[in-house]
């Protein structure tokens, strides 16, 4: 049987917001990410998916420089968010972060109010007046769709919400920074089927604003929400690809085993 | 009946009744000391310890200055210890898990935890006393904090751990720089736990005698300066208890009463704040 | 195209197993109605034909039956990638099929209608041709779908312009015999009508090719050039 498509790296067609260069990973010894390459388009959402342990959550984790709380973890090669590059020592971590929101699986409500939470990341790169913070939180709530629920209980603590609802308000915590783009790490992993639409129904609306990638153990949900899938395993990027195509017919004898729940 | 059943059975009423016979040997003791504490500290107890000083020997007195030597120490210790503990807490916490210091630190602190106060309190002797020259209300406060400081460097250190690596990930996320997120994140989320953790060192120095016996030693007579040798609950307790007057019998059970009660509370309000953290957080 | 049987979910594979199989159940069961209504033609065997004529509503059952369990493997399983192209291959299949079914019922009630009439001289040696070759080729592209052969499907796709000019030979033919005799017009009416659902039946069967490509390649090759097909699927043009 002859190959159609020999070519992993596939010209996503829109303008990409990150492009990932050679970009290898190690835990101490170990090598995590293999030579990675690939675009990330502005304004889409790209999915990563994979097996357990295959690197998806690390990649993730490189484009905002999480993994540099530990001290063994290191990446080479380059990522660059609009041409700069962000693995660079000169490039400012706190900016960065600033520009590139993150969500994790499990909802992480900071112990205060759900004012509070919002306001606090927004404190660490402006200074508003009370009235223009206010604006600002009732804007990131809008945003999550989450200000109906939550506009009578403010001063509420955050720990109080439902599963889903902590989760939408984390999605307000990090929109209400003005990122450019935004990462969820199995944003809906904890979550329950109908909290976990709302999450999805969010993520398409969010798009129009914001460059999306996700994380997700949960294929359907990179069908449902990605308009590009990257399919990780044991590190390497096997295929990368328009969602459709990668559902339909990827060209990927690893890519349609583990889609179609062939792997043991 | 099947004979295997019937043995189990039987193998589970015997280890059953050992276990609980057990428990109550051991309560039963503490039950006593409590029994003996309240029956001779109730009725030797009157308001007048609350406002007349230690007597002299085989007058009628109360505790006043000793009561208030001991808050004004414990209150010091707790002023010198908790700040320094809450801080090494954080350090062994936050920034030096995996370095090896950190481990030497933990395991020194340890031990400092299990040292006999009474050996605290000769090392304060040496380091102050000595070279001031005599006792004072300062190397008592000391003395405290050293013993104080271990316990709520651990429970510092534990309740800062028991705060999930996502919440401090999620702040970091945000661009938070480390101590940013230490104090508005961890410290929030540990609160209680930390809190906690200061009461019941708190409640462990409020008995301590061994440290103040070489330290703050005891004085007859009213006194605030802290540069002189000041009353406190706990020798006053033992000197009094050990003298063959009644009625200083009588206000040392008062004062065991006193210091009893007062940990009682401590303990009670600590539990009830722990539970609350771990609540939050599990 | 990934082997079926290597879910890691047995019952999966088995499911997938089940409708593949009753496809080709069916095939063969449709395949049978085609030789049997062309033999009542015929032989003017009135019973044969009748008998094709019940045989089409198993064949409906059979489409009605896939179809249910396409639907709840969809529902249940979310097929993806070529287990997804399988369930729509086949749903596709079973309806080209059920369509043929229709065809050969159709020359079968002929075949019922016309035996009590006078046979024609050359015993309607015309219908007799063709249907054997659009038997054949329904025959093979059920064979390539059982086997996944794109190869096949190529080439019996292009087999259908043999079927495609014999239709059109008899067409003329039947055209010639009316003009010449008008007496022969119901006849040769008749012959039309029966070489027709034949042609059809033909287009069902390259239908059928063409989704075995999708199953196999995930290519549409629907409207597209027979060339276009050969060189994008075979990378090369097929030698005869």
């Amino acid at each position: 049987m002859m190959n159609l498509s020999q070519d992993v790296a596939v010209d996503t067609g829109a303008m990409s917001k990150i492009q990932v260069r050679d970009l290898n990973f190690y835990y101490g010894k170990y090598h995590a990410l293999k030579d990675i390459n690939l675009s990330i388009a502005a304004n889409k959402v790209t999915a990563f998916i994979g097996p357990s342990g295959c690197g998806k959550s690390t990649l993730l984790r490189t484009f905002n420089r999480m993994y540099e709380l530990y001290p063994d973890q290191r990446a080479t090669g380059d990522i660059l968010l609009d041409g700069e590059n962000v693995l660079s020592p000169r490039a400012d971590v706190y900016r960065l972060r600033a520009r590139v929101g993150m969500v994790f699986q499990k909802p992480t409500p900071f112990p205060m109010t759900i004012y509070e939470n919002i306001a606090y990341g927004v404190q660490l790169y402006e200074k508003l007046r009370r009235s223009d913070m206010d604006d600002r939180v009732e804007w990131a709530l809008q945003q999550a769709a989450l200000w109906d629920e939550v506009k009578g209980k403010l001063k509420q603590s955050g720990m109080s919400l439902s599963g889903g609802q902590q989760q939408r308000l984390c999605i307000a915590r990090a929109i209400a920074v003005k990122p450019e783009v935004v990462l969820l790490d199995e944003p809906a992993s904890a979550l329950d089927p109908i909290s976990t639409l709302k999450i999805e129904e969010l993520i398409y609306e969010l798009k129009r604003n914001y460059t999306i990638v996700i994380v997700t153990h949960n294929m359907q949900q990179a069908a449902r929400v990605s308009d590009f899938t990257a399919f990780m395993y044991l590190g390497d990027l096997i295929e990368f690809g328009d969602t459709n195509a990668i559902f339909t017919n990827p060209s990927n004898k690893q890519t349609e085993d583990y889609i179609t729940g062939r792997y043991g | 009946m099947d004979w295997r059943y019937f043995r189990r059975r039987a193998t589970n009423v015997f280890n059953l009744t050992g276990s609980v016979l057990a428990t109550l040997f051991g309560l039963s003791w503490l039950f006593w000391i409590l029994w003996t504490t309240f029956a001779y500290g109730v009725s030797a107890f009157d308001w007048s310890i609350f406002t007349q000083n230690t007597p002299a020997p085989g007058n009628d007195g109360g505790l006043a200055n000793a009561i208030v030597g001991s808050v004004i120490m414990v209150s010091f210790a707790t002023l010198i210890g908790t700040p320094i503990g809450i801080l090494a807490g954080t350090y062994l916490a936050e920034y030096g898990r995996t370095r090896p210091i950190a481990s030497v630190i933990r395991f020194l602190n340890d031990i400092l935890l299990s040292a006999p106060s009474i050996i605290v309190g000769l090392f304060v002797y040496e380091l102050i006393v000595l070279r001031v020259g005599h006792f004072s209300a300062w190397a008592g406060a000391v003395a405290l904090a050293i013993i104080m400081l271990p316990v709520v460097i651990r429970t510092t250190e534990e309740m800062l751990r028991l705060v999930p690596n996502t919440l401090r990930e999620a702040a970091l996320a945000l661009g938070a720089p480390h101590w940013k997120m230490i104090t508005l994140v961890a410290y929030r989320a540990a609160l209680s736990g930390v809190i906690t953790g200061i009461l019941l060192a708190v409640a462990r120095i409020a008995g301590e005698t061994a440290p103040l016996l070489f330290t703050a030693l005891n004085n007859q007579f009213w006194s605030t300066n802290l540069s002189q040798p000041m009353a406190n609950l706990p020798v006053v307790i033992f000197q009094f208890a050990m003298s063959p007057y009644e009625s200083w019998h009588a206000l040392a059970w008062a004062g065991s009463l006193l210091i009893t009660l007062s940990v009682l509370a401590l303990s009670i309000i600590a539990r009830t704040l722990l539970r609350k953290a771990r609540m939050e957080y599990s | 195209m990934e082997p079926i049987h290597t879910h890691i979910s047995r019952q999966y594979n088995a499911e997938l197993e089940d409708i593949r199989a009753k496809v080709l159940q069916m095939g063969g069961l449709v395949e049978q109605q085609i030789d049997q209504a062309i033999t009542a033609l015929v032989t003017a065997n009135i019973s044969l034909g009748e008998s094709v004529v019940i045989d089409d509503t198993k064949v409906n059952k059979l489409e009605v039956t896939i179809d249910e369990e396409c639907n709840q493997i969809i529902a249940r399983r979310q097929p993806a990638a070529g287990d997804l192209r399988l369930v729509v291959a086949v749903i596709k299949t079973i309806t080209d099929l059920e369509r043929i079914g229709d065809e050969a019922e159709r020359i079968a009630r002929m075949a019922v209608r016309l035996a009590p009439e006078p046979r024609p001289k050359n015993n309607y040696a015309e219908i007799h041709g063709l249907g054997t070759q659009v038997r054949q080729m329904l025959h093979d592209a059920l064979d390539a779908f059982a086997r996944l052969d794109v190869e096949a499907a190529v080439r019996i796709a292009r087999e259908d312009r043999k079927i495609d000019e014999r239709y059109e030979s008899v067409m003329r033919q039947m055209i010639t015999f009316m003009m010449e005799d008008p007496r022969t017009i119901t006849r040769a009416l008749n012959v039309i009508w029966a070489a027709r659902s034949l042609e059809r039946i033909g287009d069902h069967a390259i239908n059928i090719c063409e989704y075995v490509i999708y199953l196999v390649r995930g290519k549409d090759v629907r409207h597209t050039s027979l060339e276009q097909v050969e060189k994008e699927i075979l990378g090369r043009p097929l030698g005869e």
